[in-house]
């Protein structure tokens, strides 16, 4: 079973990766002449990568983020309602949501034409489309933001309300505030510790899917800059071919990263626990 | 914390908010003539949906072929997943193993998909839907290995030496005893697979080369075309098999990572 | 005196450590050894040596003439039981009981008749359709007996059965397991940290300590000898009742 495992989840990814920095470094490739660093300096001078690696790290933290407050927000206020009852219910269907279907959902809400705009022009705010603020293909990217915030919300809030039943959270606030703590202190210094504890694979994995997001900035994002999966379908798709080694390159790079992140929480714990 | 009224009505908002969605997409594929300013649909009819079912839009073909490749994929990954974790989860080298399960799940869909498109390609799988299994397997399987990790414990363990000295060969130890405990997890694990296959988008446009044509495919299409009625039947579409799931059985939904 | 079961020199080492050092005994035919240590001195890996559930490193086991050490755990007739019950939870109590015997394909009939009357020994008829999750402890390690005998092993072997039971029913269950044993002949290691127990449980006696196992030739050396502590026991409990002779005065 290890070997089929290793042959077939290890190996490809492993080859993939190597092929990719082959062909950034020259040698591979259709167009590719043997060894050379040129695309490395030229990719990592231009300034665009950065950028976009600035970005996509930006968003990944705003998001995870907000979606923690928000998510604790929730859990910690209906606690056991967030589990059974209509809410619980109607938590649930943000999960059904695809990435590209909730993108097409917040374009049909926030862009000019929207209906937010629309909303706004009936109360007399615009008066026209063009008045209407950019909330998406914004440099912000506050429509990405909240995109993934409405998907990644419902399942955190849902995730800590089960996490703070699992962990008798309830008992030990009570055994807290028997030792004297307050409300504040006790969710400082109790709650929120164990259940971002808890919860840490979960959240550096969702810092990851965020970051390494696609379809969400695809349909929602700026010209410039560019969430980095989208950066290197654009160059990988386009009938220039000497945009490849670029694409490669940074895919071997945005793998490095992931690899460099997972590496670094693991080593803290193991990252095995399922909620 | 709050007074309960305000609770309530914030309860009451909340539910709002999260099936407004749906609701809202499903009377956009309804609609017609939808555009600013109007705040409701000016009329509603079915021409939408009809042009869904007939054979021309090709948008019963890739629901066929998404529903196919899904099922296949999570049989596929499960199963692999159960059986891969029960090696690693008592192996030395624990660790390594659950690190290495952790990449291709962790990594993008479509950088993933980057990576292993000139392999697909040697191996003659991009390009047709054997490259997209293959591919969102890959993907999959990391995540079913590390779901499934925690079901065998020390409790399961013992359950099966018992099984032994009772005389019981693996087969039947496998067959009467561990997958009819494991069967509510392994119906998790399916279900969260499947929806790992249906959902996407990156590995299906790099592998599939734009020749398989998915659901997600099929939206994102419809949207570039500012067809937006459409896009929103499609998504309807996507979204209700999955819906119709999770509410069904909602322990499905907390094992996911 | 025939040897039933023959252990010589049985040595085991977990990453270097000696957990089992030249462990030697015999046991005959339809009696009970009841092994005393504390915990952690090896009791577990003695008996699952024993099943075949560990390797061993060193050392001869053979049962009734037969020679166990490579065989594998199902090819030994050798049961083990350990603290918790581990009663199948997606089988009924009966379902449970007869589970060796399905694995064997013992038809329907026969099966019947070997389950209901071992089922009648235990007390377990009333519980028949239960699930595990629906007994109190004495009646699932009742039902785990019941699904260990019925396969009618040459071997039984028990580690701490009892320990996890509120003392009343320990006691039940003691009286339960000696009157079994006798009525089914059954030949088995009882494993336990309890001197009470292992003086009720066994014919034949031996103490575990360090990973040496000392067989006793008799109860009185057993008792004799100060390394079990029976001798202090009881000299415990006769200071009590000196003390509460004293206060009565």
């Amino acid at each position: 079973m290890l070997g089929f495992f290793t042959a077939v989840a290890v190996v490809p990814v492993a080859w993939g990766f190597l092929y990719a920095l082959a062909y950034s470094l020259g040698l591979v490739g259709l167009l590719s002449h043997g060894f050379t660093l040129e695309h490395w300096q030229r990719v990592l001078d231009a300034g665009e990568l950065w950028r976009s690696v600035g970005y996509s790290l930006a968003i990944a933290a705003a998001t995870v983020t907000l979606t923690v407050i928000f998510a604790l927000a929730i859990a910690l206020t209906f606690r056991r309602h967030a589990r059974r009852g209509p809410l619980s219910y109607a938590l649930h269907f943000p999960l059904a949501l695809p990435p590209i279907v909730a993108a097409l959902f917040v374009f049909q809400m926030l862009s000019g034409a929207g209906l937010v705009s629309r909303i706004a022009f009936r109360l007399g705010w615009i008066s026209e489309i063009r008045e209407f603020p950019a909330l998406i293909y914004d440099r912000a990217g506050i429509g990405i933001i909240l995109t993934h915030l409405a998907l990644a919300t419902p399942f955190f809030a849902l995730l800590f309300a089960q996490l703070y039943e699992n962990e008798k959270l309830a008992d030990y606030t009570a055994l807290s505030q028997t030792l004297g703590a307050g409300r504040w202190a006790c969710l400082r210094r109790v709650v929120l510790p164990i259940l971002l504890r808890r919860a840490t694979a979960n959240l550096t994995l969702f810092f990851i899917g965020v970051f390494g997001s696609f379809e969400i900035p695809l349909l929602l994002g700026p010209q410039a800059p560019q969430m980095i999966s989208v950066l290197t379908q654009q160059k990988f798709a386009l009938f220039d071919l000497s945009q490849k080694p670029a694409a490669y390159l940074i895919a071997v790079l945005y793998t490095a990263l992931v690899l460099g992140l997972l590496f670094t929480v693991f080593r803290k714990r193991e990252l095995a626990h399922v909620a | 914390m709050w007074p309960k009224l305000a609770r309530r009505i914030f309860a009451a908002a909340l539910s709002a908010a999260c099936v407004f969605p749906l609701g809202y997409l499903l009377v956009l594929s309804w609609a017609r003539d939808w555009s600013f300013p109007h705040i409701l649909p000016p009329r509603l009819d079915a021409s939408v949906w009809s042009r869904v079912w007939d054979g021309g839009s090709g948008i019963g073909a890739s629901l066929a072929t998404t529903a196919g490749i899904a099922a296949t994929v999570a049989l596929l990954a499960t199963f692999s997943g159960f059986l891969t974790s029960r090696v690693i989860a008592r192996h030395p080298h624990r660790s390594r193993f659950v690190f290495l399960a952790h990449v291709p799940f962790a990594m993008s869909p479509v950088i993933l998909g980057t990576c292993l498109l000139y392999l697909f390609i040697r191996l003659g799988l991009a390009g047709h839907i054997g490259g997209v299994v293959a591919g969102q397997f890959i993907f999959s399987y990391g995540y079913s290995v590390i779901l499934f990790l925690g079901f065998w414990n020390e409790r399961i363990h013992a359950l099966e030496e018992l099984v032994f000295t009772l005389g019981g060969s693996r087969r039947q130890m496998f067959a009467r005893v561990l997958l009819p405990i494991a069967k509510p997890m392994l119906l998790v694990g399916f279900f969260q697979t499947f929806l790992l296959s249906w959902f996407d988008y990156g590995l299906t446009i790099m592998l599939g080369s734009g020749r398989v044509v998915t659901l997600t495919m099929k939206v994102y299409a419809y949207i570039a075309a500012a067809d937006f009625y459409l896009a929103a039947a499609c998504a309807t579409l996507l979204i209700l098999p999955p819906l119709a799931m999770l509410l069904l059985n909602r322990r499905l939904l907390l094992a996911r990572i | 005196m025939n040897t039933f079961l023959r252990v010589e020199n049985l040595a085991k080492a977990f990453r270097g450590e000696s957990v089992l050092r030249g462990v030697s005994f015999g046991l005959e035919s339809h009696r009970t050894l009841s092994v005393l240590g504390r915990s952690g001195c090896g009791k577990t890996t003695l008996l699952k040596s024993l099943a075949g559930l560990l390797e061993i490193d060193g050392g001869e086991i053979s049962l009734q003439g037969h020679r166990l050490n490579g065989l594998r755990p199902q090819h030994r007739n050798v049961v083990y039981l350990c603290q918790e019950p581990l009663l199948f939870p997606h089988l009924d109590v009966w379902e449970n009981v007869v589970f060796g015997l399905r694995l064997r394909g013992v038809a329907e009939t026969e099966l019947r008749t070997r389950a209901e009357e071992l089922i009648q020994s235990l007390e377990l008829a009333a519980h028949t359709r239960k699930m595990p999750a629906q007994l109190s402890g004495g009646q699932r390690q009742r039902a785990a007996f019941g699904r260990a005998l019925i396969v009618q092993p040459a071997l039984l072997l028990l580690d701490e059965p009892f320990s996890n039971l509120d003392p009343e029913i320990r006691a039940a269950m003691q009286q339960l397991f000696k009157r079994v044993a006798r009525q089914f002949a059954i030949t088995s290691i009882f494993v336990t940290h309890d001197l009470k127990e292992s003086l009720l449980m066994g014919d034949r006696f031996a103490h575990l300590a360090e990973g040496r196992l000392h067989v006793y030739e008799t109860r009185e050396e057993f008792i004799a000898d100060p390394l079990t502590g029976v001798g202090r026991e009881i000299e415990f409990w006769n200071s009590i009742r000196s003390e509460a002779m004293y206060a009565g005065v």
